[in-house]
């Protein structure tokens, strides 16, 4: 893990013609929501998600995560694989209470 | 809490041959797939599979899957469906929900072969209803019989395009246009072909500016690209589509292996997220192993491999064998691993420009950009040659592992040398008796029987042909071009399906004689 | 050369008190580095837990930081950081069932209305008035009405935000190995590769304040446990109190995206094994089922709401049961603020805001003298 400085200046929010395209589909959060998070100090794919609750509805990041890394990646100019992806949780697919709740030997 | 050998996360090609590896040498194995089908992936793929005998070529891939479930249950494998495993934990436990409930299972070994999941790409409109993955057309298709759309875009040229492609105008669907932002076609040309000479236009360098629509697709505009994939203004084209599917890359499923804290890497070689594995797939923690498309995505022969070689590890791991048995069987492996992974296509030529053949050939630059073999470049290749009677002209021309048209001709006519990857090659002096068998055998359908000249200013093409319904003898039609234009009147003289061909008909027509090095596909009229 | 590495104040720990702490601290001018240990801001207790602001139920120690915070910081907080934190003051039900749960919570509201908190004992049909939800088992219930709930990775992420705005340094990957006093002061943070300076050091680094403190001899007196939480789905809005249990089966609420956030334990909590990566503690496979029964124990009607997600994180629990702040007399420069004791984030604005005057003023407004590091003792 590498020493990062949050005040490094990244430049400020450039607004994108495709700023309002829809990324995360679960939670309905667009790419400029994304990119402004990235400028308001959120630098990792744990706090964009607990900021934006990207990747934190019904698919859990399946479809989403690579592309929020992508823009996450492309507003801080590193390569995507600098990002350590958000933490894999149970359940792996959701999973009623009842359900959840009902142990069986 | 029950406690197996070994646990298999996945019934797909790698999990179940994992199991049948462990359960043929003793261990208690189980199996838990979260469909209610056994077969991951296997059992949409109605193509023939390309390699060699061990990987199971010239098989349908569902086939395959019924070999491979056979087997299984044979050695006493048990598979669970509609399990669904929500959690792996620390000393190897899974819990799983089946049905209405949640058991937890311990295992000295698990097995993780959870597959991979299909990538998006994002444009305007991309949320839109009848934009979907191409995985997910092929379900639609292939396991509902369901037809996806009417009018499709396909974006992707890699083999899942491509493949998917074909299926859709099997199943009845138009392909309005296949879609790459690359400059160069991704998957195999013999794949891009058969789309090709159907008529489908292929657009590389090109990439979906939009996606037209208010409550669902219903128009898309595409436009061309720079070297830096940046959009050239004044490109565009637009389309009519209901559909776009997308085929732009799988990633691996590793999630449960990042819970059970398995280190990580993000490896855009593997596809992404993917755990650090040692050659035969075991993590860093010992006894959780990852098999097939989960560790790095390939295709299903190569999973298949892999899920062996993990099989081996665990009962290795558990005692059930030596290790001296254990490394003859993984060197075994190896090899039939290490002659999937060579050619043009191997894991260590991605992004290459290939430009030559192993033979020192040029490769067809049109077969890259657009997806055929240009007339004037097709003569260069050595299963193109020009005979007197009935003989196999054989349009393969990229360096594959694949290796059945050899083996289909009881004449011997056809040899593919001493690589794997080789192209064929007819035999001087060998003798073709029409029967046929190389044309149903070859899984990439780029072998054509032709007469040259049957005397009477025609010749004969025969074609291998996937679609409903058949042409019958006297139909009457048209000769299509390698990029699917009409180009002569043709007759079909000939129609023969016999079970050795598995479903890939024999259609034969009559052309003017000097089309025969160029007709080949027919259209009725 | 100006050394680039000193403030007037370095804090130790990014997480929610650290953020708050260094967003009171450079509302008054006082220039800050924050230095957190893991890659994220907030990567502790501050983003893994269930979003109570409560008074009820809490220790008279700290009660009054509890019931400043709500009085006076977290009506306009959203509005003064920027960022919606989804502050609701909607009241807190700790339920009950039974004679022994009755015993309990009313103990732990006689002792709040001692201290002048607005809680009492309701019975089952002002309970159903109050959310028709629970089932009709729940017999007894506490209420304070001016308890409530937030987001709290949102809310450490919004101090974290605007402290960065008004200039504060959060320098992540950045551990702590040692302090150094010079002179009679503490003044020197060390890290693995670097070294700050600050006129104060502030070490509210959870549990790993700990071995931190100890290389300047203080230590405090707390342990481990490792919990869980899970979220459900967005489901439709149902109710909007802050919900607890006489047992603490259970504890959550609704949040405003709808989905339901309950925390919970197995009761093997001390000796629960964290297999997980750095910085993300594993799960155990039997808690969050055993969550699910004690949610349904008192909520029916979520049986159908589906999990998507659980998490794991650890309290780091005092000794008594409530955190250790404020200056140690005998390490000058020195303010500690750890042992939260699984209840910090409802009382962090206020401990942010209360410390930043003890640094500037030399004083708290409110009394946190029963928190004192010295407190502890044997118990003969």
């Amino acid at each position: 893990m590498s020493v990062i400085d949050r005040s490094v200046d990244i430049g400020g929010f450039v607004p994108q013609p495709d700023d309002d395209m829809l990324i995360c589909r679960c939670e309905e959060i667009t790419k400029g929501e994304i990119r402004k998070a990235v400028h308001a100090g959120m630098w990792t794919m744990t706090e964009i998600r607990r900021y934006l609750r990207t990747g934190m509805g019904l698919c859990q990041g399946q479809t989403c995560s690579r592309l929020v890394k992508g823009i996450v990646a492309r507003e801080l100019g590193v390569s995507p694989a600098e990002l350590e992806p958000a933490t894999a949780r149970s359940p792996m697919r959701p999973t009623e209470m009842k359900v959840l709740g009902k142990e069986v030997s | 809490m029950d406690r197996y050998e070994v646990i298999v996360v996945g019934a797909g090609p790698s999990g179940l041959s994992a199991a049948i590896e462990a359960a043929k040498r003793g261990l208690n194995v189980i199996v838990f797939d979260e469909n209610d089908k056994p077969g991951g992936q296997l059992f949409k793929q109605i193509h023939k599979f390309f390699g060699s005998k061990e990987h199971h070529a010239k098989i349908r891939g569902f086939h395959i899957g019924e070999e491979l479930l056979a087997e299984a249950a044979e050695v006493g494998v048990e598979v669970v469906l509609g399990a669904t495993v929500i959690g792996l934990y620390s000393d190897k436990e899974v819990s799983v929900r089946i049905g209405e409930e949640i058991k937890h299972y311990k295992g000295d070994t698990v097995i993780v072969a959870t597959g991979a999941a299909e990538n998006m790409v994002t444009f305007p409109g991309w949320t839109l209803p009848g934009v979907i993955g191409a995985g997910a057309a092929q379900t639609m298709m292939n396991i509902h019989g369901i037809q996806p759309g009417k009018k499709i875009l396909m974006l992707g040229s890699g083999n899942v395009g491509l493949v998917v492609s074909f299926q859709l105008l099997q199943a009845g669907c138009e392909v309005v246009a296949l879609v790459d932002a690359a400059p160069k076609i991704g998957g195999y040309g013999v794949h891009a072909a058969k789309v090709a000479r159907c008529g489908v236009p292929f657009y590389l360098s090109h990439t979906i500016k939009e996606a037209h629509g208010t409550d669902q697709l219903t128009g898309v505009t595409i436009n061309e690209v720079d070297e830096k994939f940046r959009p050239i203004e004044g490109t565009e084209k637009y389309f009519e589509v209901d559909t776009i599917c997308m085929a732009v890359g799988l990633s691996p499923m590793s999630q449960l292996l990042k819970m059970a804290g398995c280190e990580m890497e993000d490896n855009p070689k593997r596809g992404g997220q993917v755990p650090i594995v040692d050659e035969y797939g075991e993590t860093s923690v010992s006894g959780v192993f990852a098999a097939g498309d989960v560790s790095g995505i390939e295709e299903a022969s190569s999973a298949m491999i892999e899920g062996k070689m993990a099989g081996v590890c665990v009962c290795g791991y558990l005692g059930y064998i030596t290790d001296e048995e254990k490394d003859a069987e993984l060197l075994k492996l190896e090899k039939d691993l290490e002659s999937l992974r060579q050619g043009m296509f191997a894991p260590k030529n991605r992004g290459k420009l290939i430009e030559k053949t192993e033979e020192g050939i040029d490769i067809s630059m049109n077969l890259l950009k657009k997806g055929y073999v240009a007339d004037d470049e097709i003569e260069r290749f050595p299963g193109v040659v020009h005979k007197v009677g009935v003989h196999p002209v054989m349009e393969c021309t990229q360096n594959i592992p694949c290796n059945p048209c050899q083996d289909a001709c009881s004449k011997g006519c056809i040899s593919i040398g001493n690589n794997i990857t080789c192209l064929p090659f007819i035999k001087e002096d060998s003798n073709c008796i029409n029967c046929g068998m190389c044309v149903a055998s070859c899984s990439g359908q780029a072998i054509f029987l032709v007469d040259e000249d049957c005397g009477d200013g025609t010749a004969t093409v025969t074609l291998p042909y996937e679609f409903l319904p058949l042409p019958e003898v006297g139909d009457k039609g048209y000769g299509l071009s390698r990029n699917g234009e009409k180009i002569c009147d043709a007759e079909i003289v000939s129609v023969k399906s016999v079970k050795a061909f598995d479903h890939t008909n024999l259609v034969t027509m009559k052309v003017p004689k000097e089309y025969a090095m160029k007709a080949r596909f027919f259209k009725c009229s | 050369m100006e050394n680039k590495n000193k403030a007037d104040v370095v804090v130790v720990g990014g997480g929610i008190i650290g953020c708050a702490t260094a967003y009171y601290l450079s509302k008054r001018g006082k220039s800050v580095i924050v230095l957190e240990a893991s890659e994220n801001i907030g990567n502790g207790g501050s983003s893994r837990n269930g979003g109570g602001v409560r008074q009820s139920g809490r220790d008279p120690r700290e009660l009054p930081l509890a019931m400043y915070g709500i009085k006076e910081l977290w009506p306009e907080l959203s509005k003064e950081l920027g960022v919606d934190c989804e502050y609701h003051k909607d009241g807190n039900l700790r339920l009950g069932k039974n004679e022994k749960h009755k015993e309990i919570l009313q103990g732990l509201t006689d002792r709040a209305v001692a201290c002048g908190l607005d809680v009492r004992m309701i019975d089952a049909d002002e309970i159903k008035e109050i959310n028709p939800y629970l089932s009709d088992e729940v017999t007894c219930a506490s209420w304070c009405p001016t308890d409530g709930h937030a987001n709290p990775m949102v809310t450490t992420l919004a101090f974290y935000k605007k402290a960065r705005e008004q200039g504060v340094r959060f320098i992540t990957g950045e551990k702590v190995t040692r302090l150094r006093k010079i002179k009679g002061k503490l003044r020197e943070v060390y890290t693995e590769e670097n070294l700050y300076e600050g006129d104060y050091v502030v070490v509210a680094a959870g549990y790993e304040s700990r071995e931190i403190l100890e290389t300047v001899g203080v230590d405090v007196p707390m342990h481990q446990e490792l919990c869980e939480c899970l979220v459900t789905e967005a489901e439709p809005h149902m109710f909007d109190q802050m919900l607890g249990t006489a047992e603490a089966d259970f504890y959550g609420h609704q949040s405003d995206h709808g989905s339901f956030v309950f925390g919970g334990m197995s009761g093997l909590e001390l000796n629960n094994k964290n297999t997980g990566p750095k910085n993300s503690p594993s799960n155990a496979s039997i808690t969050s089922p055993c969550i699910c029964r004690g949610i349904m124990k008192y909520f029916p009607a979520l049986a159908n709401a589906k999990i998507v997600r659980t998490w794991a994180g650890y309290l780091d629990i005092c000794q008594d049961g409530v955190p250790v702040l404020g200056f140690v007399n005998e390490v000058p420069g020195l303010v500690v603020a750890c042992a939260f004791s699984g209840h910090g984030f409802g009382i962090a604005p206020a401990v942010g805001e209360q410390l930043a005057r003890l640094i500037i003023d030399g004083a708290t407004t409110v009394d946190i003298s029963g928190l004192r590091y010295g407190r502890f003792k044997a118990k003969i």
